[in-house]
């Protein structure tokens, strides 16, 4: 009486993590480079960071296909509202899209965790946490993908910020300066990468504040 | 995890040891012994994911961990075990340097643990940290989140 399963599955996991954390007056966020099928790398040269607005940076892991379309959906909306309106879309809209495109296809899902990081209206920094069909919250800091469960509990640890278990929920920036923060992602990628085997060869970290953006590449072990 | 009604066996086994060797086990050989009694239930197995501590032959520190079938893993930094696992690898390979003494030693694994816990919803409500020095061996009693 067993249902008969499919042999065939429109998803592949692409692997890869992701992580953002904000702070009073910048954000950070930082994606590994290596896209994986099954135990082979596929490249290991691949962004997983998109620009939705000038002050929202998007970063996804899962399956790479469902993150493209997802990303020309958005980017297409925000297209539309920046003709519609007359300017760009601040991080807190964007966040409410995101969600919004998300649950549109709660019953045949984009395989995405996503996480968004930008400036908020104030231009204190935000970053946004999801789930595959669109649940989101505003955390001060947030990983997603195969190393997240690695390097969730050392953020918890070292950001100095509530955490989100904290009860009640505190207005969650961290007061680490924008050069220690970026210190500690690079710190979370190289030790995600010893023991996630998805996660590795370099990581792209995008810098957000008052004065623009600002990207770095660090190299990671590439075995 | 379900080591209860293994305590007083391995207890047995060791006081038969001493016995007979006039001596205690050393860690690897415990770790031999806990491994072949796991293997011995290898299609019935016990629910259980020991890690192992202590100090050998001249003081040399000794940790491994195993599966709940008996298969060892030897490290020199670090091992971890348990439904946090995934966590605790994180927290570790992040906050472990070589050669800490014993003071940082206990800060370090229970910073580690702790977080690590706490992001697991199976695990928690405090935590039991032994450290093993040629003198001595203390134990501290961590306060946790009772949730």
């Amino acid at each position: 009486m067993t249902k008969e399963h499919a042999n065939w599955s429109p998803y592949d996991n692409n692997g890869g993590t992701c992580v953002a954390i904000a702070g009073a007056d910048y954000c950070v966020i930082a994606a590994d480079t290596r896209m994986s099928t099954g135990y082979s790398i596929l490249t290991r040269d691949y962004s997983k960071i998109c620009k939705l607005a000038d002050k929202s940076f998007m970063a996804s892991s899962g399956f790479q296909a469902d993150v493209k379309a997802l990303q020309k959906v958005l980017s297409s909306r925000h297209l539309i509202y920046q003709h519609q309106h007359n300017k760009q879309m601040s991080c807190p809209a964007m966040a409410q899209l995101l969600s919004n495109t998300l649950y549109y296809k709660r019953f045949f899902p984009y395989y995405a965790f996503n996480v968004l990081g930008g400036l908020d209206g104030e231009g204190k920094g935000c970053v946004f946490t999801y789930d595959a069909v669109g649940s989101y919250e505003r955390v001060g800091y947030s990983a997603q993908g195969s190393g997240a469960t690695l390097i969730t509990p050392f953020l918890d640890n070292q950001l100095k910020s509530p955490s989100p278990l904290l009860l009640p929920a505190k207005d969650a920036v961290t007061p680490l300066s924008e050069a220690e923060a970026v210190d500690l992602v690079k710190t979370c990628f190289s030790s995600a990468t010893e023991r996630d085997i998805y996660t590795g060869d370099s990581v792209e970290i995008m810098i957000v504040n008052a004065s623009g953006v600002r990207r770095e590449v660090e190299q990671l072990r590439k075995d | 995890m379900l080591r209860h009604c293994n305590h007083q066996r391995l207890v047995f086994r060791h006081k038969l040891y001493q016995l007979r060797e006039e001596r205690d086990m050393k860690p690897d050989t415990f770790a031999s012994l806990v491994s072949a009694m796991l293997y011995e239930k290898r299609f019935g197995p016990y629910f259980c994911q020991p890690v192992i501590a202590g100090l050998g032959e001249d003081d040399k520190p000794f940790i491994c961990t195993m599966d709940s079938i008996g298969a060892k893993e030897l490290a020199k930094d670090f091992v971890v075990a348990g439904t946090a696992s995934e966590s605790l690898y994180g927290a570790c390979e992040s906050m472990f340097k070589p050669d800490m003494d014993h003071e940082e030693l206990f800060e370090t694994i229970s910073q580690a643990l702790i977080s690590s816990v706490d992001r697991d919803c199976l695990s928690g409500w405090g935590g039991h940290v032994y450290i093993v020095t040629p003198t001595e061996v203390t134990e501290r009693i961590l306060k946790g989140r009772m949730d």
